[in-house]
């Protein structure tokens, strides 16, 4: 069956509008169960001849039938796209967005994304957006691809559920774990020649102009409070001190464990807030301080030799 | 309290109201103590959410079952019957809200709370009960759209509103089907009824067992003549059955079913009519004296000319009959009716028994006898009032030596026993006497309060005559009803008196909206809807034809529901750019140009230029900016206000 829908509706990389030929519904328990009490009535109404008994269950059957098709409805023309992802640690959960958006006159209620599990469902409003956090756990480092999603409802009454699938081939990297503990890193790393390492924050050298990227906790406060311009303090040695880890140097038994390590090294020294780099064997990040670094260095460690990805 | 408690406790809200609107109709009908167990576990578990306490335990919620199994079979015989099924359904409400923690626990009460709507068109079909029960099924699905939701909940009246919407578009549909869904007009297992005694009257009566029930102003069944002129007041004496075993206090119908029914020769105009009866848990039907023909295969007539059914009537029913007023009937006695009509209990009302034999003694005939015993009525201190005093068990001597009050049961009682004394064969009939006509409608309304009894005698060549000793003593009753019977006494019950015109007009125009209720909804039967489909062009339906309008008409109103929820769909027109366009149309309009279906904006504008050469200008720089915005790559951010401004000053 699920080959089958890919079959027919091809990948959605893009917006895909959900249209009547791609939405699906069949009755929930609870509707198979008041499908159930619909017949007994029917069977009890007509073994009594009470024309009144007759008059309620049809109108609780249509009103079943309405349901149905208002439940069908809750999906009909939303649009569905992509909206970015957040990368976890190995063990902690992915998150995949994606977007509603609203083009028609009409609130949607309580639309969710199922995978394994559903999202708290969400009210896409009229004429607006509303954004799915779908949460997908992972086990290990590399990446995790959400193959297939179904956005789904059953609203109102939950007496049926309407749900669309969607192939986004949206892929979120999976950062190594990082390991509890780690040796510090090498001193002479990052340092060609293998010189003396000292910290980057030891001797304050000057001030210099503030570029993005440059760690908050160096700004100048105070000369920013007199002058009214970001300054960044300097530190002599930084340059000599700044460290760039390197495979190589991580201790550890498996390609997995050094991993682990060099992502705690990264993590740490994003905390200190200085310069860091990573050499791995097919490619080398300068030092750099900053957020976008961590970024940067953690997803070149996701995608080192990493096994095919996981599927969410 | 936490918002997640704050939003359980609103979803047990609607559940429990949805539930108690439910309950409401049965309130009366249930057992007290069934009755205030549900009502007080409802309002304990709503105090018990809000305020989070604890829910009972499940041997405490075992024991609480135990008990309340055995309190209805204590209370209700059986639970397979109505009134035992009902208080089951209600207990089990009660019993289920005790262990309601999630919302599907709900769903549950919904649906028990639907089967007890069920429940209520069973006991009544009237426009009262239809009234109360269609906005708490609305109230139900709505409190099962809230429990549901799971997002936002939104303003607190919208489930009530969404659900209303949707019974709206259910509605067509809901018609369809019961116009054409076909009725099979019999049952697949006994339908179970009442055990609770029925209003009405029933096949045995002791003295006061009438006047109780002329205290009540329920609707027996109601009557359409043929002609619309209904028989005179004197002639509408309305046989539901005889009663011809007498034990001294009780008369009861007797289990005497094998006699075979007497000759009648009807003389005189035949009046026919319409009935439709309330139901009676009984199997009698109500007739004028004395009936010829009926809806066949509904009844039998039965050897005292009463029509009954092969089972009991349970539901509202409606049969044609054919009377005529003037009738022989019986004029042979055969020895066995002639010694059940002469019955009499051993050594009881021997008083009674002694003045029927100086009193036959004393006539010249047997007709002479039965006029003095009317005479005595009349001219002796015979009261007839409604509030007799009770009987001893001698009932008739009582009656007639001490108290000598007494209602129609009592004349009839002592009339029959002292003609049975003489050697006369003689019967009470219990039926209802006169009607009130409504003229809104016109029809007859027969109510409980009319309920009367009589006697028929048998005399040679005459065979079996009425007498109404009542009409002796009390000849108004029979000519114009209670009031003139009880002009001056206040023992009248409310509903009899005419307190006002208009309430007596609104009580007949509410009664009519009830029979033509019974007409067209409550009797919408298997030739009703033969009678639609032959309309339609079916003649002799057959279930092809029935399974053929059945798909049509569904068809029809499915394919409306669906256009109507992608109309509501479709996003809206309210783009400014094209509502601006269009107001510079309108001006043109009003000045005799205008576009024609079709017309591309550009050439409109260009036939604009040749027609008004003044208006070119404006014309299509309007034009241009309107096309900019809607087909334009990147409209700017002014062209909307710029359009708007050429459009204001646009004057042709």
């Amino acid at each position: 069956m699920h080959d089958w829908i890919r079959k027919r509706q091809g990948p959605d990389r893009e917006a895909v509008t959900l249209r009547r030929g791609r939405i699906y519904i069949l009755p929930t328990g609870l509707g198979v169960a008041f499908g159930v009490m619909l017949v007994a009535m029917l069977l009890g109404s007509l073994n009594y001849g009470n024309n009144l008994g007759l008059a309620l269950t049809f109108l609780l059957a249509a009103l079943g039938v309405v349901a149905m098709h208002a439940c069908h409805r809750n999906l009909e023309q939303l649009v569905a796209r992509p909206a970015g992802t957040e990368p976890p640690f190995a063990g902690q959960e992915a998150v995949f967005r994606i977007a509603l958006a609203n083009p028609g006159p009409l609130p949607r209620n309580d639309v969710e994304a199922v995978v394994a599990a559903a999202t708290p469902p969400a009210h896409v409003p009229a004429a607006g957006e509303a954004s799915l956090c779908l949460r997908v756990p992972t086990r290990r480092r590399g990446s995790i691809r959400l193959e297939r999603v179904e956005i789904a409802t059953r609203y109102p009454y939950g007496l049926f559920r309407a749900w669309a699938v969607l192939h986004p081939g949206m892929t979120s990297l999976v950062y190594p774990r990082p390991a509890d503990q780690a040796p510090a890193p090498p001193q002479h790393a990052g340092l060609p020649g293998g010189g003396i390492a000292r910290r980057g924050e030891d001797d304050f050298a000057g001030l210099k102009d503030y570029h993005p990227g440059d760690p908050p906790k160096h700004i100048a406060w105070k000369a920013y409070a007199r002058a009214d311009e970001l300054l960044v303090k300097e530190f002599s040695g930084a340059a000599e001190a700044t460290p760039v880890f390197d495979l190589a140097d991580a201790p550890g038994a498996d390609l997995e464990t050094r991993l682990a390590v060099i992502a705690r090294w990264i993590l740490d020294a994003h905390a200190r807030g200085v310069a860091f780099g990573l050499r791995l064997p097919d490619e080398e990040l300068p030092p750099a301080p900053g957020d976008a670094q961590r970024a940067r260095c953690l997803a070149a460690l996701a995608r080192f030799d990493a096994p095919a990805p996981d599927v969410a | 309290m936490s918002p997640e408690r704050t939003e359980n406790f609103r979803r047990l809200a609607w559940t429990t109201a949805g539930l108690a609107a439910a309950l409401a109709p049965h309130l009366l009908r249930l057992e007290p103590w069934v009755a205030g167990f549900v009502l007080s576990v409802a309002a304990w578990r709503l105090v018990a959410e809000r305020r989070g306490w604890r829910l009972p335990s499940t041997w405490v919620r075992g024991l609480i079952t135990l008990g309340v199994t055995i309190g209805v079979i204590a209370s209700y015989a059986t639970i397979t019957g109505l009134d035992g099924g009902t208080a089951l359904l209600a207990l089990m409400s009660a019993l289920k809200l005790l262990e309601t923690r999630t919302a599907r626990d709900q769903t549950v009460l919904i649906f028990i709370g639907w089967f007890l709507c069920l429940a209520a068109f069973l006991y009544a079909q009237d426009v009262a009960t239809a009234a109360w029960v269609l906005p708490t099924v609305w109230l139900l699905a709505a409190a099962l759209l809230r429990i549901s939701l799971r997002g936002g909940e939104g303003p607190a009246l919208r489930p009530f509103r969404t659900t209303g919407a949707m019974l709206l578009k259910a509605a067509p549909v809901a018609l369809v089907l019961f116009v054409f869904f076909p009725r099979f007009g019999g049952s697949f297992w006994g339908a179970p009824s009442s055990e609770r005694a029925q209003t009405g009257l029933t096949e045995e009566m002791s003295p006061g067992d009438i006047s109780d029930l002329t205290q009540n102003d329920v609707v027996a069944f109601r009557v359409r003549f043929e002609g619309d002129e209904p028989p005179p007041p004197r002639e509408r004496y309305w046989r539901a059955l005889t009663l011809n075993d007498f034990d001294g206090y009780t008369w009861r119908r007797g289990d005497s079913q094998s006699y075979h029914v007497p000759e009648v020769r009807h003389l005189g105009a035949p009046v026919d009519y319409t009935v439709t009866m309330e139901p009676t848990a009984q199997q009698m039907l109500f007739a004028l004296d004395l009936v010829a023909s009926w809806t066949p295969d509904l009844a039998y007539k039965s050897w005292d000319f009463s029509l009954r059914t092969r089972r009991p009537v349970n539901a509202v029913l409606r049969y044609d009959v054919r009377s005529h007023p003037e009738y022989r009937a019986g004029e042979s006695l055969t020895g066995a009716l002639e010694n059940l009509s002469l019955q009499l209990p051993d050594g009881r009302n021997p008083r009674t028994l002694e003045l029927a034999r100086r009193m036959r003694a004393a006539a010249a005939s047997d007709a002479g006898y039965l006029q003095s015993i009317l005479d005595l009525f009349r001219e002796q201190a015979f009261y007839y009032t409604l509030t007799p005093p009770g009987l001893a068990l001698n009932s008739v001597d009582d009656f007639l030596f001490n108290t000598r009050q007494g209602f129609c049961g009592h004349y009839a009682s002592a009339f029959t026993m002292m003609a049975r004394a003489a050697g006369i064969p003689a019967r009470v009939v219990a039926g209802y006497q006169g009607g009130d006509w409504n003229p809104l409608g016109g029809y007859l309304i027969v109510r409980q309060s009319h309920a009367h009894a009589w006697s028929e005698v048998w005399l040679p060549q005459r065979g079996w005559v009425r007498v109404d000793p009542t009409a002796a003593v009390a000849p108004e009753r029979i000519e114009r009803g209670f009031e003139a019977a009880f002009a001056e006494s206040d023992a009248l019950p409310g509903a009899l008196r005419r307190e006002s015109e208009l309430l007596w007009q609104a009580g007949m125009v509410w009664d009519n909206l009830n029979a033509e209720w019974n007409d067209w909804v409550v009797q919408f039967d298997r030739a009703a809807q033969e009678s639609v489909l032959s309309g339609l062009g079916f003649d002799d339906p057959d279930w092809r034809a029935f399974a053929t309008v059945l798909a049509v008409g569904l068809g029809i109103t499915v394919g409306i529901l669906v256009l109507w929820l992608a109309v509501e769909l479709r996003p809206r027109a309210t783009d400014p750019a094209a509502a601006a366009y269009q107001r510079f149309q309108n001006r043109l309009a009003r000045r005799g140009i205008e576009r024609a279906p079709g017309e591309a904006p550009r050439d409109f504008a260009q036939r604009v230029r040749r027609l008004r050469p003044d208006l070119a200008l404006p014309a299509l720089a309007i034009t241009e900016t309107y096309l900019r915005l809607r087909y334009g790559p990147a409209p700017a951010a002014g062209d909307l206000r710029m359009l708007r401004t050429l459009v204001t000053r646009f004057r042709p």
